[in-house]
Parts: C-alpha cells; sequence; structure tokens
C-alpha cells in the first residue's frame, strides 16, 4: 500500500514536471539553413487571409505574378508559378479549413515583405515574400533584415539586429 | 494508521504540485555559469567566441607587430549571422571591441553613434549656445584605419533521438588602406541534445 501510495505521488510529479518542459519561439529554434542574403525592407504591408483567398480565385494576379521570379520560385525551382500557387494555396486553404471545423471566421494575418537584397557586382535584386504577421517583429521601410532560405523549403525574414 | 498515511501523502503530494504552479523564484547566479537550458545559441556560446576570439587577436605576432609602436585605431563591422536563429550578433562584437579596448592596444571608432555625434558636434557650432573657441570642430575626427569583421554560420543535424548544432564564428582584421587581411581565425561550438532517461 504504502509503496503503491509512493509510486503515484512519484508519477504524479513527474507528469507535472514534464508538462513545464516545453517552451518554444521559433526564431530562436537552431534549424537547418541553406542559405542567408542580407538586405533591406523596401515596402512592407499587411495582407489578410480573405485577400489571399481573393487572389486566388482570380488566379493569383497579384501575389502569384510577384512571386514567380521571386523567392517562391527560387526555392521550388523552375519559376513555373504553379508550385508558388500551391504554396499560397495551402495557406489560404488552411484558413477554410479552420472556418470549418471551429464555424468562425479564423483570419491569419499575413504581411508581404519588398526586400532588396544588397547589391553584388552592381545587380541589385528585389524578392516579394509573403510570410506571417510576428507582433513580436513587425517590419518597417528601411530595416535591415535577413533573408533566411531554411532546409525545410520556407523562406523567413528576419531583422539583423 | 493507514487512513493517516493515506491522507499524509495526499496532502504531500497535492502541496507539492499547488507550491510548484503557484510559487515564482527570483534567484542571482553567476553570469559565467554554464547555460544548457536548449541547443540554441545560448550567453555560454557568446562568452566563449567572444574570449576566445579577442585571446587569439591579442595573442597573434601579426596584431603584435602591428600594435608594437601604436594604438591602431579599428570601427567594427556587423557580424553576418548565417544561422536561423535571431541572434542579437552586436552584442558579440560589443563584448569583443570592449574586451580588445581594455587591452589598451586598440582604439574604436563608433560607427553606430556617428549620427549623434554630428548633432552634437553642430550643436556646438550653429546653436550659438557654446563658447565658439571651445567649440569642438567638424573635419578632426580620426579614420580607422582596421575593420574587424565576421560570419556566423551554423550546420544543425537532427533525427528523433538526438539534435546537433555546429556553430563555427570566423573573425578577419582587414587593414582598410591596403586591402589585406591582416589577421584571421574561427572559432567552433557543437552542442548536442539527446535524451536521457530522467528529464524534467
Amino acid at each position: 500500500m504504502m509503496k503503491t501510495l509512493l509510486l503515484t505521488s512519484l508519477t504524479l510529479l513527474t507528469f507535472f514536471f514534464s508538462g513545464l518542459a516545453n517552451a518554444d519561439y521559433d526564431r530562436n529554434k537552431a534549424v537547418a539553413v541553406e542559405k542567408v542574403l542580407f538586405g533591406t525592407v523596401v515596402s512592407a504591408r499587411n495582407i489578410s487571409q480573405e485577400e489571399l483567398i481573393q487572389d486566388k480565385n482570380s488566379g493569383w494576379k497579384t501575389f502569384g505574378g510577384a512571386l514567380i521570379g521571386g523567392v517562391i520560385g527560387n526555392q521550388f525551382g523552375g519559376g513555373s508559378g504553379k508550385d508558388i500557387a500551391t504554396v499560397l494555396g495551402a495557406i489560404a486553404g488552411g484558413a477554410i479549413a479552420n472556418n470549418r471545423s471551429q464555424a468562425k471566421t479564423v483570419v491569419i494575418h499575413l504581411v508581404e515583405l519588398m526586400i532588396e537584397v544588397e547589391c553584388a557586382e552592381q545587380q541589385c535584386q528585389q524578392f516579394m515574400v509573403i510570410q506571417d504577421y510576428d507582433q513580436q517583429m513587425v517590419f518597417h521601410h528601411q530595416d535591415a533584415v535577413r533573408m533566411v532560405y531554411l532546409a525545410n523549403g520556407n523562406v523567413r525574414i528576419d531583422k539583423q539586429f | 494508521m493507514k487512513k493517516l498515511i493515506i491522507i499524509t501523502s495526499v496532502v504531500l503530494t497535492l502541496t507539492l504540485i499547488a507550491g510548484c504552479t503557484n510559487k515564482s523564484v527570483v534567484r542571482y547566479g553567476d553570469a559565467a555559469e554554464v547555460e544548457t537550458t536548449d541547443i540554441s545559441f545560448g550567453s555560454t556560446d557568446l562568452q566563449k567566441v567572444a574570449g576566445e576570439m579577442t585571446d587569439s587577436l591579442l595573442l597573434s605576432p601579426v596584431v603584435g607587430t602591428l600594435t608594437a609602436n601604436s594604438r591602431p585605431i579599428m570601427f567594427v563591422e556587423s557580424i553576418k549571422n548565417k544561422t536561423s536563429e535571431h541572434i542579437d550578433t552586436e552584442s558579440i562584437t560589443d563584448s569583443i571591441s570592449t574586451k580588445l579596448l581594455r587591452s589598451g592596444k586598440f582604439r574604436f571608432v563608433d560607427m553606430g553613434r556617428v549620427e549623434a555625434a554630428r548633432k552634437q558636434l553642430d550643436y556646438q557650432q550653429n546653436s550659438g549656445m557654446v563658447d565658439a573657441n571651445k567649440a569642438m570642430q567638424f573635419g578632426k575626427q580620426v579614420g580607422a584605419q582596421y575593420m574587424l569583421y565576421g560570419n556566423l554560420a551554423s550546420i544543425v543535424k537532427s533525427n528523433k533521438d538526438q539534435s546537433d548544432v555546429y556553430y563555427k564564428f570566423t573573425l578577419r582584421l582587414m587593414d582598410l588602406e591596403s586591402g589585406l587581411v591582416e589577421w584571421a581565425d574561427e572559432t567552433e561550438i557543437r552542442k548536442t541534445k539527446g535524451k536521457e532517461f530522467v528529464s524534467w
């Protein structure tokens, strides 16, 4: 009886402590990186999920066109536009699924960033990146940023300082 | 008797749990203590990188020659962070430049404070508030002779049982006039995170 009680007490405590162990912030997490480009923010604009879905319905006239030659195009190869639509479509689709399951509008805020990468050999490149809005890191015009190409196929914009 | 043991045991457990959930404790710790909270870049890594780089630079024979008869003027260019993590690389360069300044062998110009210095000189020269004979003059600053710059890169590998992060910090010293890299060194850090039998 005593043993059982002791074991129960210990198990309870172990569960309790293990529940405390997980606290992680994506931007501070060490993950595999393919390459990093450095540049500045030319423009930053918040776009809503609805705007994305609207653009999806109109055949990616706004975002698809801008991304073909940009980061997503490079990242997924070929710059065909089909893959870009798939990526953005997945983001837009995520919101729709949420709407169905929760029966209310879930708006995921996205930010559209135009980044000018540091010029090399007198060639300056601009990339348009769409990523989720992060309250901890709000981007403004002229911010020095890093464009991190993660090994999982994602691109992330992160402030240099 | 048995009932008493049961009650005591349950009360003890509940007290422990309740005590832990509601109590936040603030303690002072040793700033140089090894920090292993998680696998990402932390204070111990920053201290190791800054310490090793400064020692290497100061003990280098080339730098010994450069600083034999003068105190060269340096400026620190930002460290390029090529990792996935949001690391305050300015803090690394701050630590390195502070250690180098403390050694008394180098002098620094701070490019991050140029605008503030310009405003102050402008105030002294043009506000009419400062005695013209005692006001600091424009165009008398001394230019840096050397530039300190570097990279921080990482390689991350992980599977379901283990994560491994390898950091490589490279620092270089360039003669701004000749463009020659007078000194360079790198320091490496390897961190692994594996599962243990008892862990919380």
